[in-house]
């Protein structure tokens, strides 16, 4: 790098919260849970033209156990909720949920029978992302917005009871 | 000049072949044919759905090998159809294509409320395990023979059949309060 040789035997001094934050939000691993169209704009956003790797998120894992941000993108049926609710909770903490477009934020056009009407219900969502489909650039804003809620966050476990909290309680 | 005597006699178009065979075999089953378009359908009745369906798979001259598609529609609200069909609610549908000569063939057969149950083609086409799960797990419709009927899209715990006319479109509060426990997962 040549950045140590400038830096020589000084020392910069900082907080435990911003390194780790800085760490976490510059290096998001998404796990795509994408089951319609909006799953495409999600591919869109990754591939070369938009490239979410310019913001850190390009590492893409479909192990749960290795991701820390959840894009739920598209429609989510009563058969699959408990699906999705699965790998939520076998994403390892701490973690994040974009609900992409319509169809998993509310569900959309389809208020039907089998459609869950928004995955909120079930897990909790921290960014939601209008649009049918959104664009890539929507997701990107996304993606950003939830870097900025991991620099607000801190390392204590605060947070991790309150989302303990929001899991009873949509568990009923 | 009209009504002028041309010396030739008006030739009804004559039906295609499998229509022709089909009438000498099972002429009492076959309640209507439909030619629209070229688009073949023919109306059999229920008892001799499962012979049809051979004859038209197995007899070289026909060999509708491919089963494309098993669906089914809900008449409960067409009166016009209800009453050419001795109030059969319901009315099964058959795709079929051949695929030597790319030919198309669609089979209908009225399916009354009151005995819901009609054989299985799986014996016939292997394609149709997949299809007759699905027409009874939206219509309840029962095939007599089937290896394995039971749901195929919605949860195996669901009741009721979406697709028929009578089932409320925003469900009967199955998406506010479906089983939710991590043994269903």
């Amino acid at each position: 790098m040549g950045l140590e040789s400038k830096l020589g035997d000084s020392f910069l001094t900082t907080t435990i919260d911003k390194v780790v934050n800085w760490g976490r939000k510059n290096s998001l691993w998404p796990m795509p849970f994408g089951t319609a169209c909006c799953a495409i704009e999600m591919m869109a956003t990754l591939a070369t033209k938009f490239d979410l790797s310019r913001f850190g998120a390009e590492a893409i894992r479909f192990s749960p156990r290795q991701s820390d941000l959840m894009i739920v993108s598209g429609r989510i049926s009563i058969k699959m909720m408990p699906v999705l609710r699965k790998i939520y909770d076998q994403m390892p903490e701490p973690k994040w949920v974009i609900s992409m477009g319509a169809c998993a934020s509310c569900g959309g056009v389809f208020d039907t029978y089998t459609l869950v009407q928004g995955v909120d219900q079930f897990i909790p969502v921290d960014v939601y992302v209008p649009g049918c489909p959104p664009r890539p650039e929507d997701l990107i804003d996304a993606v950003m917005q939830i870097q900025k809620l991991i620099g607000d966050e801190t390392v204590s476990v605060a947070r991790m009871a309150k989302r303990e909290e929001i899991s009873q309680a949509t568990l009923g | 000049m009209s009504g002028q005597q041309t010396g030739t006699e008006v030739v009804e178009p004559q039906e295609p072949m499998v229509i022709q065979q089909l009438r000498g075999k099972f002429s009492d089953h076959i309640l209507t044919v439909i030619d629209q378009r070229g688009e073949l359908s023919v109306v059999v009745d229920k008892d001799a759905s499962f012979q049809i369906l051979e004859f038209l798979k197995v007899d070289s001259n026909l060999s509708y090998d491919f089963l494309v598609d098993v669906t089914a529609i809900d008449y409960s609200q067409m009166e016009d159809v209800l009453i050419e069909y001795g109030y059969a609610r319901y009315m099964l549908v058959y795709h079929l294509n051949c695929f030597p000569t790319n030919e198309r063939l669609r089979l209908k057969v009225p399916v009354s409320e009151k005995d819901l149950t009609i054989k299985s083609v799986v014996a016939l086409w292997d394609s149709a395990n997949w299809l007759e799960r699905e027409v009874y797990d939206m219509f309840g419709i029962n095939f007599d023979g089937h290896p394995d009927l039971r749901r195929i899209l919605m949860p195996d715990n669901f009741e009721g059949f979406p697709l028929r006319k009578d089932y409320p479109l925003r469900g009967r509060g199955e998406r506010e309060k479906f089983n939710f426990g991590r043994e269903n997962v």
